[in-house]
Order: structure tokens, then C-alpha cells, then sequence
């Protein structure tokens, strides 16, 4: 059988098997000349090369296709849940791949980004579709082939059985008989496919053991620093003091060239604007290469940032906050001005956050090289789309070639860590520069220091808020946030013709908003009159290189609401608990999308369109989930809370100096919810301000958990996260350059350090959405809330270090 | 050149004594299951054996354990199936992964200078290996495990 491309439709949803025994592949086939690369998404399908979701061989064995990062989260396992459930397949047959970031597949996938706790946010909808369309495909077929009308057959276990008979074959025997063509007009059809009630679940919500943990325990998972390639070289990384914007003037390796296995130093073409100042010493050895890049002596110009520090930044920052002027409204509803001015009074607090990064186990590392007309990259990276454009945009500007004539093929590794914090592809450009001009493979190795010195920390926060109190209760909220905007820095979506990390403003006015670097104030609390204004702090941007870290801003924007809503809630002579009960209603704003079938584009919702139809792609290559995990609104984050405050026995009488603290939150994006509350148990040393954090407790609303034991582990992880967030990571930049280099000063939590941890996940059955993050966004408000209940202090800053709580305590 | 023992096989390296172990071992003989975390032996992701004792390979110059036995996470059990590999996997400890062969290599020493090591005895002993997807918690139950594990196996 052949297929031209014209006998396609626009665009359907293709069960198919071009050959008895040829297995089946299944996927969106698009006609040619709308979209870059739709041939080879129909060829593909064609010739049972991976196709879009998964592929089933002829012996039934069946491979899910994931795009996916692996860093952590063992996502590759639980999107194939969703396949298998639905596809009705045995899970022994299920394995997975990864498919390689390459122009061809870009066209075929989509973006391959893992970000936002999102994949099974926006995963689930189309993959559990694409398993009930094959397992309609298969029970069709087998109907046919064991003589029997389709509505008494029935799928499960890798078998079609007619139920009248009890005759049934094994959809390796119908893929070995038959050929099949079934056809789904998308998105329509598509839509109506019928799936499981989640009551009739096998697969999903069944704790699988994940597939790559195996490989985890016995050395043998290759991460992007295990890479080795024949010839290659080393390269480590000589740096200027600044973190942005300095200029390598003269190189010197006199001293370098004693050094056995030297090669050369390399200056990386920083007038891209990234690796700014970068030099490498290359060597046969990485030893070698540290060695030599202790030898090389470098002169720098600094730049524009080299005498940047925290101080000025909070300076400017207050300075741009007191100015009306500045910023613009990412929230404005109802009469904020009008109900300040009549209140009877008015609780003003300033809070601030202090930078933290990524510190990932897995130093940043690259390797690249050339054959032929194709450039290899092989790294562990968030995004293999955004790797391959920015190494080829990289790559034009400095071969001063056009970009069509450049390939690059991004080999996705295992990610030792990711959290935000491998979405930047500085190694992936200094080590393809440097593989250029050495003529050779070269393996970049960041160490620890310089993987801090170059990292891309969430950026230094400053909040000024102002509640209105009227007649005994909270009428109105204004909530200023200044801070360096992440998405000016990104200039991919730059490149594709799109700001597609900048919204408009709330007001109509066309000024930009970086959605995150601001969400998460605009929280779930119904409150007739909120404003929230956002202003950006440039140089803070570019000086420090701001960036996404896990939840990005939710992590300071939901310390300082929830930390507010404390102390309004004091100030009112009420319980946080019973306040928070009375405003998390899900009336107005805060009701919900109802899984009516959201259409980008029609403006269904006050926030739903600003993300996902601003990517800068074709919208058939990005996916709208016909279902919304934003159903039920605020309702589902009091019913988290009056869990989590249940089980943490909130309330209780508590000795002296210890008390409980509680926040929720809906992390992470206004889009994709998922609903959290968390409760903190401290106990605060009165004479040194130590803060002994005893117990967490944290109920989570993620509509359906995939995989439980996974889900935990994550929601564990997530909370620890928040926990050493709000009580010891500390980044500070002085002079243009951080000021931690290494787990002597910067201080992610420890063993000793964690506290009893208990966890209840509330199943709602609602679309489901991600676990890896949403956690670590109470943990911080919760212990400040905590903080106050013991010894009657407002820590408003994070992190909350011990001599702050006993200076606040000797205040008092 | 240095001579080493590790795993049980004998290598001769052409590397200077004063190199780091770490290195020789990763990127010299690629058992690269072996990971560098901070190159000042605050995080434990390079720890291996040196005759039995758990030790930061980053720390250790290569000249210096000539004539001991070394054992890297490869060369733990012959079908990667320790006590403390199965509890790892039973108990699903690993998220990312990069830090845990040495915390298995870590918890192998434990048990076998500790066969039934208390609470406070396994934080003590795991204290030192940093995991930055904090997956302690499942940590100081999968040692608890392997311990059993490793009872039943005696």
C-alpha cells in the first residue's frame, strides 16, 4: 500500500499498519507545506520509524516515544502509564525511548521542553487518547478476525476477546494477520474518542516500579558527563569575575605550556551575548585542563555589571517601587485606590528573598562535535528544541553561514538534577566553539565553582504590600513585586519572532509582564479588590542572569502572600486557618475552568491564553489539553487545607517556643494548578534564633496520581526543597561576581537536617497535573507562620536564618 | 604511571601520582558510575572503596592507594545485586540519580562495619552524602532494608 501526502487530510489521527506484521504506528499526519518538517511526519508514519507517541512492533511489544527530560521524576514511566492504560496493553510490553533532539523530530514531537511540573499536565490528554485510539484499532481488527461483531469484543492484557465466546486473540497474532488503517478526524474525532472511567484503571494509579531506576543503582545510567567520544578533549572553563558582560582582552599560557597534555587556550566568541568573558583551557586530560586553566593568565575588561551587589540592587529596587510610574498591573481588580483610602487601617510589610540556584548534583557539562556537516551534542538538557535552535543560531553567527545549512543533532542524556536549572545551553556553545577550533571533540566540564560562578539563580525579590482593613475585615490587597525579569534574557523565542515569555499587562495598555517572574500572586483568594504591580529591574536581569528555578516565582511570591494573609489575619483577631477557609470559595476568578473543551484563542478564561498560545511555533505543534486541571478552582485548595490542617493536628495546645504555621498554594502556573497545603511544626531556640523544624505536613490535590509511590517521593522531595530554601540557601553577588562557590558556603539541606515528613495525596479524579515541584512553595510561608506562632516574631525575609529570628526576638 | 587495583582487575594508568583518584578512575578507565559532585568531599557522589572503607575518591591522590583494593559502584555485587542495590531498588530511592552510587557505596561500608546500624547511626554515617532531590527519606529506610536484607542472605 502507498500513501501520497495529498490523500491525507489536513489533519488526522492515523491507527496504521502499512504491512501485515509490520507493526503499528500512530500519530497526527499533517498535509505537506503547512508546517516545516510535516513530510517527515507523514513519511514517518510510513515507515514505522519512531512515530509521534508510540509504536507497537508486530510481536505486540510496544515502545512510548518520550520527549521528556528524564531528571528525577521518572516521567518516561509514568507517561507510559497513561499509553498502556488506555491501549489496554500488558505493562511487561511496554518499554520506552527517547528520541534525539533533531530538526526532523521537532517536526514530528514538537517542542521537547520539561519544564513547569507540566508534562502530565499537558501529556495526559493526548496520550491517553492516542492509547484508546489503538486499542479501538486492535479490538476492530480483532473483531474481524475472530468473526465477531466489535461491540462484544473487548481489550485487555495485550488481547481482544469476543465476550459472548470467550474466543480472544493477542494483538501480536492481530498485527501478524492483519493490516490496519483507522482513521480519527482531529481534532474532532479526536476529542470524542471514548476513554476509561478512572474507576476501570490497572495501570494508572499503580505504583510501577520506574525503568530507569535500575540503571540508577549499578553505575550504569549514562548522564551528559559520562559521555566519551574517540579523540575527544577536555576542556575547563577560566572565568572573569563578573558573571555577565565582561570582555577577555589578552590570554597568556606561558605558564600553561609546561604542563603535560596542554593543548591550548581557546577565547569562546562571546558577542552572541552569552559565555560572556569565557576562556578554556583545553587538554588531553580534564586534570590536565584544571591545571592549565589555573595557569593561564587572563586580562578582562568587567563590563557594565562588575560592581553589582545585593545592597544597590535592594537600593534601586525600593526606589523603582516608590515610583508610581513604574511597572505595570499583572493584577487589577476592583477598587484598590478607593478601598486603601476609606479603610479604617491599613497594614503595610515589606518582604524581601534572596537569590538561590540550582546547585544540581551534576556539574554542568557539554559535549560537541563535528561530522561531516552535522554538529553532535551530547548533554543531559531541559530542552533539546531550545538546545538545537540556540547552538544553531550560535553557530550561524560566528561560521557566518545561514542557519538552513547548519544541522545539529542534540543527544539527550540522563540529567543529574535539573530544577530549572538546565535550560541554558552556555556549555553546549563554548564547547561546539572550542570543537571548532581545536579541530576535535571537545567534553566541557564545568567544576562545582565554576558551575556557581556561571549558574542562573532566581532573581533577588523585593514586596511592598498593603492590606486594607474595614469594619473588621480584609477589603482589599495592593501587591508591588520588583524583581529582574527572567524572560528578556531568553532570546530564543526572540529568534522564532515571538516574546513568548512576555504578556500584556492587565490594563490594556500593551506594556509587557513576565508571567514568571510575577505568578503566584495572583493567588486563589476571592478578594474583591487586588492589585498586583510588576516592576523589572533590568540590570538585575542581565547582571545575575535571573532565571527559572523550581516553581520560579511562586517560590518568593507565595512566602510573601501567605505570609501576609498571616498577618492580616492577626490583625483581625482571626485564625489563619478560618480565614483562609472564608476566602478560598471559588467564586468569580477563582472558580475554575469547567471541562467544557477550552478552544485556544477565544479568551475563555482571563489567564488561560497568555501562556501556551504565545509559544513561538505552529499551534499543531504545541497541545491544548481538551480538559482543564483548574476545574473546581479554590474550592479543591480549601478542601487540601482542612486535610493537611486535620492531620497535623492544628490547633493543638504547643509547648513553649514552638508552634505550627500553614499555607497552601497552587503552584505552578494559574493554568495548571496543583493544589497543595502544608502545615510546619518548629520549635525556635529563643536564645540563639535556631529554628529546629520538626514536621511537615502536606496534602496535595493533583487530581489523579499516576504512579503513588513516585508521587510521594516527589511531593517529599519538593517540600525538602522549600524547607532548605527557607532555612539555609543563600546566593549573594558582590562586585558583579556570587559569592558561594561550593557546599563549604552554600548549603542545601542534609540528611540530619530533615524532619518528619508526612503526606496525604486527595485524589479528586480531576485532569491530572504535576508533583515534581508544587510542594516547595508552602514549605517557606508555612515555617514563617510557624516562626510567629512560637515566639511571636514576622520573619519577612527568606531565608530565614537563625541570627534574624534572634535579632527580631531581642526587638521585641 | 600509576598501578591500581580496582574491582579486582589491575590497571596501570599513565597518569601523574598526584592526580585525583576520581578522575583516573571516571574519565581514565570510564567506570564512570563514579561521579564528581564538588571536588572538596562535601557531597559523597564520588565515594568508593578503598579496601572496604568507604572514601571520597576526589580527595584521595592516585600514587597514595597503589597496593590497596578499590571497589567503585561497578564492581559492588557481580549481577549489581548487593543488599543495599536491592533494597535501593525495592524501595525506589533513586530520583535523579547522580549522587546515589555513593550513597550506596556509602551505605555498603555502613553495613558491613555495622550489620544492624540504628537511626541515628545510619544519619550519622549518610550524613555526609548530599542529595539535592532530597530523597533522604526513602534513604534511611532503604539502609534499614539492606540491612535486613543482608541478614537474611548470611
Amino acid at each position: 500500500m502507498s500513501t501520497t501526502d495529498t490523500q491525507l487530510s489536513r489533519r488526522d489521527f492515523i491507527v496504521r499498519s502499512m504491512a501485515t506484521g509490520s507493526g503499528l504506528a500512530l500519530g497526527i499526519g499533517f498535509t505537506t507545506g503547512t508546517i516545516p518538517g510535516a513530510r517527515a511526519a507523514t513519511e514517518a508514519a510510513e515507515a514505522f520509524t519512531p512515530s509521534i507517541w508510540f509504536t507497537m512492533m508486530p510481536n505486540g511489544h510496544t515502545t512510548v516515544h518520550i520527549v521528556k527530560s528524564e531528571m528525577g521524576q521518572h516521567i518516561g514511566t509514568a507517561l507510559a502509564q497513561i499509553v498502556a492504560d488506555e491501549l489496554e496493553v500488558d505493562w511487561q510490553h511496554v518499554t520506552l525511548d527517547y528520541p534525539e533532539g533533531s530538526a526532523e523530530n521537532f517536526a514530528v514531537y514538537g517542542l521537547a521542553y520539561t519544564v513547569n511540573s507540566g508534562s502530565v499536565t499537558t501529556e495526559f490528554d493526548r496520550l491517553s487518547r492516542s492509547g484508546a485510539a489503538g486499542r479501538i484499532a486492535l479490538v476492530e481488527a480483532g473483531a474481524a478476525l475472530l468473526g465477531t461483531d466489535v461491540e462484544d469484543a473487548v481489550a485487555a492484557n495485550s488481547r481482544v476477546t469476543d465476550s459472548v465466546s470467550g474466543r480472544s486473540i493477542a494483538y501480536s497474532e492481530i498485527l501478524s494477520q492483519t493490516t490496519i488503517e483507522r482513521r480519527f478526524a482531529y481534532p474532532d474525532d479526536f476529542r470524542d474518542i471514548p476513554r476509561k472511567d478512572p474507576a476501570d484503571y490497572k495501570i494508572i494509579g499503580q505504583s510501577m516500579p520506574a525503568h530507569d531506576i535500575p540503571s540508577k543503582t549499578n553505575g550504569s545510567a549514562r548522564y551528559g558527563i559520562d559521555v566519551f567520544i574517540p579523540n575527544m578533549a577536555y576542556g575547563a572553563l577560566v572565568l572573569p569575575r563578573a558573571r555577565y558582560g565582561a570582555k577577555a582582552l589578552s590570554v597568556d599560557d606561558t605558564k600553561a605550556q609546561s604542563i603535560p597534555g596542554y593543548i591550548q587556550a581557546v577565547t569562546v566568541d562571546d558577542s552572541f551575548g552569552k559565555c560572556t568573558g569565557w576562556v578554556v583551557a583545553i587538554a588531553e586530560t580534564f586534570p590536565a585542563a584544571m591545571n592549565a586553566a589555573k595557569a593561564l593568565e587572563v586580562e578582562w575588561d568587567a563590563g557594565p555589571h562588575g560592581d553589582v551587589s545585593l545592597e544597590g540592587l535592594l537600593t534601586e529596587y525600593r526606589a523603582l517601587q516608590a515610583d508610581p510610574e513604574m511597572g505595570a498591573p499583572w493584577v487589577d481588580q476592583g477598587d484598590v485606590d478607593g478601598s486603601l483610602a476609606n479603610a479604617d487601617e491599613v497594614l503595610e510589610a515589606e518582604y524581601t528573598t534572596d537569590m538561590v540556584v540550582h546547585a544540581t548534583m551534576e556539574p554542568l557539562n557539554a559535549t560537541v562535535h563535528q561530522v561531516g556537516d552535522t554538529w553532535h551534542v551530547h548533554t543531559g538538557t531541559q530542552s533539546t528544541s531550545f538546545a538545537r535552535m540556540t547552538l544553531t543560531a550560535y553557530l550561524a553567527h560566528f561560521l557566518g553561514k545561514p542557519a538552513e545549512e547548519i544541522k545539529v543533532v542534540v543527544h539527550q542524556r540522563v540529567l543529574g538534577g535539573g530544577f530549572g536549572g538546565k535550560q541554558d545551553y552556555d556549555e553546549i556553545l563554548a564547547a561546539a566553539y572550542c570543537s571548532h577550533q581545536v579541530a576535535r571533540p571537545v567534553k566541557l566540564i564545568q567544576t562545582r565553582e565554576t558551575t556557581f560562578a556561571t549558574s542562573f539563580p532566581r532573581t533577588p525579590t523585593l514586596h511592598k504590600l498593603r492590606g486594607s482593613i474595614q469594619g473588621g475585615a480584609f477589603t482589599a490587597m495592593q501587591h508591588d513585586i520588583v524583581c529582574g525579569y527572567m524572560g528578556p534574557r531568553f532570546s530564543v523565542g526572540k529568534a522564532y519572532g515571538s516574546d513568548w515569555l512576555q504578556l500584556d499587562a492587565d490594563d490594556g495598555s500593551g506594556r509587557d509582564i513576565d508571567q514568571w517572574s510575577i505568578g503566584g500572586s495572583d493567588h486563589w483568594y476571592t478578594l474583591a479588590n487586588h492589585r498586583v504591580r510588576a516592576i523589572n529591574h533590568d540590570q538585575t536581569t542581565w547582571a545575575v542572569q535571573a532565571s527559572a528555578l523550581r516553581t520560579v516565582s511562586n517560590s518568593y511570591n507565595y512566602f510573601v502572600v501567605e505570609s501576609f494573609l498571616d498577618e492580616v489575619a492577626h490583625r483581625l483577631g482571626k485564625d489563619p486557618l478560618d480565614l483562609r477557609l472564608s476566602m478560598l470559595t471559588g467564586e468569580g476568578g477563582s472558580r475554575g475552568i469547567p471541562n467544557a473543551g477550552y478552544e485556544p484563542g477565544t479568551g475563555s478564561d482571563y489567564y488561560m491564553d497568555r501562556l501556551w498560545i504565545s509559544l513561538p511555533w505552529p499551534a499543531e505543534n504545541s497541545w491544548i489539553p481538551y480538559e482543564s486541571a483548574t476545574v473546581g478552582g479554590a474550592k479543591r485548595l480549601a478542601n487540601v487545607l482542612r486535610v493537611a490542617a486535620g492531620k497535623a493536628g492544628y490547633g493543638k495546645r504547643m509547648p513553649k517556643n514552638h508552634g505550627m504555621g500553614l499555607a497552601v498554594s497552587a503552584a505552578e502556573e494559574r493554568q495548571s494548578p496543583t493544589w497543595v497545603a502544608g502545615v510546619a511544626e518548629v520549635s525556635v531556640d529563643p536564645e540563639s534564633g535556631e529554628i529546629d523544624l520538626q514536621k511537615l505536613t502536606i496534602a496535595m490535590d493533583m487530581g489523579i496520581a499516576i504512579n503513588p509511590v513516585n508521587a510521594v517521593a516527589q511531593i517529599k522531595g519538593a517540600a525538602l526543597w522549600g524547607a532548605s530554601q527557607v532555612l539555609s540557601e543563600r546566593l549573594t553577588v558582590r562586585d558583579g561576581a556570587f559569592e558561594q562557590h561550593n557546599f563549604d558556603t552554600y548549603l542545601p539541606i542534609r540528611l540530619s537536617q530533615v524532619p518528619e515528613i508526612d503526606v496525604e495525596i486527595v485524589e479528586s479524579g480531576n485532569h491530572p497535573s504535576g508533583v515534581g515541584e508544587p510542594s516547595s512553595t508552602v514549605v517557606a510561608p508555612a515555617v514563617a507562620n510557624a516562626v510567629f506562632n512560637a515566639v511571636g516574631v514576622r520573619m519577612r525575609h527568606m531565608p530565614i536564618t537563625a541570627d534574624a529570628v534572634k535579632a527580631a526576638i531581642q526587638a521585641t | 604511571m600509576v598501578a591500581l587495583t580496582i574491582n579486582g582487575y589491575s590497571y596501570l594508568v599513565d597518569a601523574p601520582p598526584d592526580t585525583p583518584l576520581l578522575w583516573i578512575i571516571r574519565e581514565e578507565l570510564r567506570l564512570a558510575g563514579t561521579k564528581y559532585g564538588c571536588g572538596i568531599g562535601l557531597c559523597g557522589s564520588c565515594t568508593v572503596h578503598v579496601n572496604g572503607e568507604a572514601v571520597r575518591s576526589c580527595m584521595v591522590q592516585a600514587g597514595d592507594v597503589e597496593g590497596t583494593s578499590i571497589t567503585t559502584i561497578e564492581g559492588l555485587h557481580y549481577a549489581d545485586s548487593h543488599p543495599v542495590q536491592q533494597a535501593w531498588v525495592e524501595m525506589q530511592v533513586p530520583q535523579c540519580g547522580y549522587c546515589q552510587s555513593g550513597q550506596i557505596m556509602q551505605a555498603a561500608a555502613l553495613i558491613a562495619a555495622n550489620p544492624a546500624p540504628s537511626r541515628d547511626e545510619i544519619v550519622e554515617a549518610m550524613d555526609g552524602n548530599l542529595c539535592r532531590c532530597a530523597t533522604y527519606s526513602s534513604i534511611v529506610g532503604a539502609v534499614e532494608r539492606a540491612a535486613e536484607i543482608a541478614g537474611s542472605e548470611a
